[in-house]
């Protein structure tokens, strides 16, 4: 029925939930910003290992599960740094492989580095956001921030139905499991393809169904929201300062760092 | 007077298969109807009529005195008035928290933000799901979840209740929870249609039964009448509730001197029982 391990629960649950969302959505935006910016990998880094120590020990998310969410953008980032690095660049070749004729320019690797830098930092940002807020707190503010309704909407629903959906996949795969559907690898295929395309027929029933229920209760086309309590104006001044003075230190440290290179 | 009136009506499915025919179906104002028949009589698609989702392929649904118009101002109306509840209450949950779940039919309707807010508390209150305004639906139980739903409607102050199957997949607290909150909205003066298959909890609170089988109306009338027809209720794939039919088998099989009608809840049972015995 529900799932123990999933990011909803955190976010429902760590230690920070109940600072302001504003702050929160603002911290991790600035943040991310800054990170983009910044055109050598020491800021990002350094953003990453900041926004890491928030969420590990003041959010309190247990380090087992931050390393297997972090682990996906860690390989992409990684294979991304490889590729940049053996085919970007025009300059002197630090690093001959001898085989295919391929080798490491310096350029490709300073590249692939600030690539590699940069998205481990934004993922940061974002996980903060992610671990520590409930989703509907981030629909009421954005909401509030006037994005618009069509866009909220759907990600609303979707928020909703991917749970539910997980589940129905989850106890297809068990059915499929208990008659063996896993046991060689011919069979694996065909098994996912089954699950996959009725997965795609029972969503497409379910939202039929979820359409009757809502004509039922009026529904007009729009869905309605009720705002949030939060509002900008409840941050504290001292948090406000404090953000700023992060921001500008770590914009400070892009411009100084901005031609730090590895090679 | 009765507040929900089908006369008969016939529905087609698009593909070509009859879901009901002739169906005259009436609701009294006020009291608490069963619907009773086997799985895809066309129970749903005969609740689905009561507001305007389906429209009848001959014969009109007349909703308090008016015939239904498929206008969408009307059907606004409607849908306030006669309220349904879904048998799965997955189709029905669909917002992130519970309380905008609850909030969305007072919404729809156009009420001021304040109105809603008091609404959502008051039919979180009569379901017993008071405290669980921020919790997302995936957290709940199903019979909390059910509550939800039910809380959904009752937002919306409708005078009509209609549900379908409200009981099933729930363990038998949850049930007779469920039954218990409809039996105060029908005192409150709410007019209540029930779809279900728990035979036994029938005659405790029906005013009027129904059987619907293969999308026809086979037998109609007050829970004595109707169980008394058991050679029609076996032909529609029910039963008797278990006290009848102990009453039945004792007569026929042990030719004790329980003749018809039976009774048909506990209470009945146990009063004949001992009048049998004083005598």
């Amino acid at each position: 029925m529900m799932f123990e391990n999933t990011l909803d629960k955190y976010a429902h649950s760590n230690s920070l939930k109940d600072v302001n969302t504003y702050y929160k959505f603002i911290f991790a935006i600035i943040t991310m910003i800054v990170c983009l910016i910044s055109t050598s990998p020491v800021i990002p880094l350094i953003i990453f290992l900041l926004l890491s120590y928030l969420i590990l020990f003041k959010a309190e998310i247990p380090y087992k599960f931050y390393l297997k969410f972090a682990s996906v953008p860690f390989i992409f980032a990684f294979l991304t740094f490889l590729f940049m690095g053996f085919f970007y660049g025009v300059n002197s070749h630090i690093l001959e492989l001898g085989i295919f004729n391929l080798s490491v320019t310096s350029d490709g690797f300073n590249l692939g580095f600030l690539v590699f830098s940069r998205i481990i930092g934004c993922f940061a940002c974002l996980a903060f956001l992610s671990l520590t807020t409930p989703m509907t707190d981030l629909f009421s503010i954005m909401d509030n921030m006037k994005i618009p309704k069509i866009v909220l909407e759907i990600a609303m629903l979707m928020y909703r139905y991917i749970f539910l959906f997980l589940d129905e996949a989850i106890n297809m795969y068990h059915s499929q499991e208990t008659r063996l559907g896993y046991s060689n690898l011919k069979r694996t295929y065909k098994s996912m393809g089954i699950l996959a395309s009725n997965l795609f027929i029972k969503t497409w029933i379910s939202g039929e169904q979820a359409y009757v229920a809502m004509e039922s209760r009026c529904y007009d086309g729009t869905i309605k929201s009720v705002k949030n309590k939060e509002s900008i104006k409840n941050i504290k001044i001292k948090n406000i300062l404090l953000l700023l003075i992060l921001e500008a230190t770590l914009i400070i440290g892009t411009i100084y760092t901005a031609s730090f290179r590895l090679f | 007077m009765n507040i929900i009136e089908t006369k008969s009506i016939s529905y087609i499915y698009p593909d070509g298969t009859k879901a009901l025919e002739d169906v005259d179906f009436k609701a009294k104002k006020g009291k608490i109807v069963a619907l009773l028949g086997p799985n895809g009589a066309g129970k749903s698609t005969l609740f689905l009529q009561f507001n305007g989702i389906l429209q009848p392929s001959s014969g009109n649904v007349v909703i308090d005195g008016e015939s239904l118009s498929y206008q969408k101002k009307n059907l606004l109306k409607v849908r306030q008035k006669v309220g349904i509840v879904f048998q799965n209450p997955d189709d029905q949950l669909f917002a992130p928290t519970v309380m905008e779940d609850v909030a969305f039919g007072p919404m729809n309707i156009g009420l001021s933000t304040d109105e809603v807010e008091r609404r959502v508390k008051e039919a979180l209150n009569k379901v017993g799901m008071e405290g669980f305004e921020n919790k997302a639906p995936h957290h709940l139980s199903g019979g909390q979840k059910k509550r939800v739903a039910i809380a959904g409607i009752l937002a919306m102050k409708p005078e009509i209740m209609v549900l379908d199957e409200p009981t099933s997949g729930l363990d038998p607290r949850g049930a007779s929870q469920i039954l218990r909150l409809l039996y105060q909205l029908n005192k409150e003066g709410m007019t209540i249609v029930i779809s279900t298959h728990d035979v036994d909890l029938v005659p405790l609170y029906a005013y009027n039964v129904y059987i619907i089988s293969e999308g026809k109306i086979i037998k109609e009338g007050s829970p004595q009448e109707v169980f008394e027809d058991v050679k029609t209720i076996r032909k529609a794939n029910l039963r008797l509730p278990r006290i009848a039919h102990l009453m039945e088998i004792l007569e026929k099989e042990d030719q004790l001197p329980f003749d018809k009608p039976y009774p048909l809840t506990i209470g009945e049972a146990r009063r004949r029982i001992l009048q049998e015995f004083k005598e």
